[in-house]
């Protein structure tokens, strides 16, 4: 590889590379990989449309945005702590406790929405805080501190349970739900605050200094230190605001749920978000992706899994589906960095 | 290791000068394997006084403490899964671990439940069907390019979907396989006499052969060598010559096999072949890389011994052992999640904080 190769592919976000003459610093605002995913997933619901009648109506495509919602909404997160080159296998434990600590609050204490969506964000961005500053201050290898707090995080959560289940959670949070008080003009909340919060991540991630800080760290954390980059204040902020996003997340989780919430919640939940931050064309090794991808990829991976039910299948293929594609978008970028490398 | 690699005059000249307690705490926080043990000694002592003291709901013995050995052998033997393949470096990781036991113990009760095999040969069938999808993982990582993390988590969801599938989700309990519980049994020590203590017969079939050899393979064979350079440096070993790719895509095979194998060992221990073994509630994998992690383990590769893996695990499962008669019933499964939670991370700081201090990393 030589050397004007490495220092443009290091600085761009997926997509084609700047070139020199025509100015452009920014990657394009839309990648290959999004414009791919865009394309599977309508050609998914195409196929889908075609073989079974009642996926295009909205008894099927609104639960299918709702239950997209907590997982983009945490991946957004997540793909942020990965562009910075982290990864956080925590979030499932995080939901865990933020689920148990609000259900309790609604049902001892029946408080109001806006202090539960506030207690949510805050615990969670609490929860994020621990992560961020071992990791940061630490100095330590993210996946280690994060397998080491997901066991600590469950621990916490289970001691709230105090081994039963919490039953009788009110409607409070059906603002952001499945049911009609989720829904304005059949579009559900969950969804649109979703959409909104990554639309205005992906402004700050692309059109800001420090947005692209996250980027410099993940291309080579050293040399971002020296260009005057804040790494350890920057990889702090990823988990802190995986965390508040986890938090926000876990409500609607919640809200999704029926009024009894059972100590496995958010199992294995990590391993979806990062499936979707993956297929989204964020890469593993940190410097490239976005957050538009992850919320495509959440949509894929949703559509996997309603797609396979809807079919009539086992709904056990679908993580057979999700692994496929997960390889295939990862071989994808992988194919394009080649042929970019070579050309 | 650092002794060696420390130009002279810089830090060597100040170690000779160290006193007697430097040094032990050099040797404390350089030799994982110290370290480990010195925390295993103080469980056991703990535990052995909360007993004597009647703190605890059973006695905290030598017989006790041999018989919970049966949840060190999958444990152990997946550790040194995850430690093949960390070591191999470049981000080397293997989530599918569990994965790969759930769909071979579908595979094993097919053969030995259903299908009437010989048991070796449904052995040998299981350790070859989990070398099969070992090397799924090591083709898309070492020969393709794939990165670790992604192709294992991408494996573990195909997987562990085809596990649950394959049988409509039934587990397969059969005669076969129910009789082949009796080899989960504890068996009393020969030369011991009858009551003297039981060991669970795991142990010696599974565990200590799967260690010795993965000892041997790393420790005392070319492969082994050849496995620490390319996770070292991948580079620096392409360029003296050494297969990368090949050398990589090994270590997920035999990832692979071992998992095989223990799929075989929960099979007897749940007189049930079941779809979902390996990755119910929190999974086999994450505890087999925390296993590996706190064994000493290094994350970016070209660091790591067996003791450091046989002895951690001895720490967890006789911590655990101990918790669960500290704390009966649910609470018990739950201080186990924050016993094993904090010593990860506590373990990962002091990795950190013994780099900075005696191997001059930023």
């Amino acid at each position: 590889m030589t050397a004007p190769t490495a220092a443009r592919s290091g600085a761009s976000s997926g997509g084609p590379p700047s070139r020199e003459g025509t100015g452009r610093v920014l990657p394009y605002p839309v990648t290959g990989q999004e414009i791919v995913l865009i394309a599977v997933i309508a050609a998914l619901w195409a196929v889908l449309a075609l073989t079974t009648p009642a996926f295009m109506t909205s008894g099927s495509i609104v639960p299918l945005l709702v239950a997209t919602a907590p997982i983009g909404m945490i991946g957004i997160g997540v793909t942020v702590v990965i562009v910075t080159g982290g990864i956080d296998v925590s979030v499932g434990g995080a939901v865990a406790v933020v689920s148990v600590v609000v259900a309790r609050s609604l049902v001892e204490a029946s408080i109001p929405l806006p202090l539960a969506l506030l207690l949510a964000v805050v615990l969670g961005g609490v929860l994020g805080a621990v992560n961020g500053l071992l990791i940061a201050f630490g100095r330590v290898h993210a996946i280690i501190i994060t397998f080491g707090t997901a066991n600590l995080f469950r621990f916490v959560a289970l001691q709230v349970f105090g081994g039963t289940t919490v039953n009788g959670i009110p409607d409070t949070l059906g603002v952001l739900g499945r049911g009609g008080a989720g829904r304005t003009l059949g579009i559900p909340h969950s969804f649109v605050i979703t959409v909104v919060i990554a639309a205005a991540a992906w402004y700050y991630l692309r059109h800001t200094a420090g947005g692209r800080h996250f980027y410099v760290i993940g291309g080579d954390a050293h040399a971002a230190r020296l260009a005057g980059v804040a790494v350890l204040r920057r990889i702090l902020m990823a988990y802190v605001l995986t965390g508040l996003l986890t938090g926000l997340g876990a409500c609607m989780l919640l809200a999704q749920g029926t009024s009894t919430l059972a100590p496995n919640v958010g199992l294995g939940l990590e391993l979806t978000v990062i499936a979707a931050v993956v297929i989204g064309g964020t890469s593993i090794m940190g410097g490239r992706g976005g957050v538009l991808g992850t919320l495509l990829g959440a949509l894929l991976v949703q559509t996997v899994a309603s797609g396979v039910t809807q079919l009539g299948w086992p709904s056990q293929l679908s993580p057979l589906f999700i692994g496929v594609f997960i390889l295939i978008a990862v071989g994808t970028d992988l194919l394009r960095q080649r042929t970019r490398r070579t050309s | 290791m650092s002794a060696v690699l420390a130009p002279p005059g810089s830090s060597g000249d100040a170690r000779g000068h160290e006193s007697s307690p430097a040094r032990l705490l050099r040797v404390l926080l350089t030799q994982r394997s110290a370290l480990l043990l010195l925390l295993l000694v103080a469980v056991l002592i703990t535990f052995t006084i909360a007993s004597s003291n009647n703190y605890l709901t059973a006695p905290y013995d030598v017989g006790y403490l041999s018989v919970t050995l049966i949840n060190a052998v999958p444990l152990v033997m997946l550790g040194l899964a995850e430690l093949l393949v960390i070591t191999s470096g470049r981000g080397g990781i293997d989530l599918s671990v569990g994965a790969i036991v759930s769909l071979t113990s579908m595979v094993f009760g097919f053969a030995y439940g259903q299908w009437g095999w010989n048991l070796w040969l449904a052995v040998l069938a299981a350790a070859v069907f989990g070398g099969l999808c070992g090397a799924i993982n090591g083709v898309l990582i070492a020969y393709v390019g794939y990165p670790a993390l992604i192709t294992t988590l991408a494996t573990y969801y195909a997987f562990s979907s085809l596990a649950l599938v394959i049988n409509d989700q039934k587990p397969i309990s059969t005669a076969p396989i129910q009789d082949f519980y009796s080899t989960a049994r504890a068996v009393p020590v020969p030369l011991l006499g009858d009551d003297a203590l039981r060991v669970p017969l795991g142990i010696v079939t599974f565990l200590v052969p799967t260690a010795v050899l993965v000892w041997l393979l790393l420790a005392r064979s070319p492969y082994g060598r050849r496995l620490y350079a390319i996770g070292t440096n991948d580079v620096a070993a392409r360029w003296a010559g050494i297969d990368v790719r090949g050398t990589r895509f090994t270590a997920y095979v035999l990832a692979g096999v071992v998992s095989g194998l223990v799929a075989v060992v929960t099979v007897a221990q749940f007189a049930s072949a079941r779809p979902d073994a390996g990755v119910s509630g929190n999974g086999m994998a994450l505890p087999a890389i925390t296993i590996a992690i706190l064994g000493g383990v290094a994350i970016t590769g070209g660091v790591g011994r067996v003791a450091g893996v046989v002895l951690a695990t001895l720490l967890i499962v006789w911590l655990n052992a101990g918790i669960l008669l500290a704390f009966p019933g649910n609470a018990g499964g739950q201080f186990q999640l924050l016993a094993l939670g904090l010593v990860l991370v506590f373990a990962a700081l002091l990795n950190g904080y013994t780099n900075r201090r005696y191997r001059g990393e930023a």
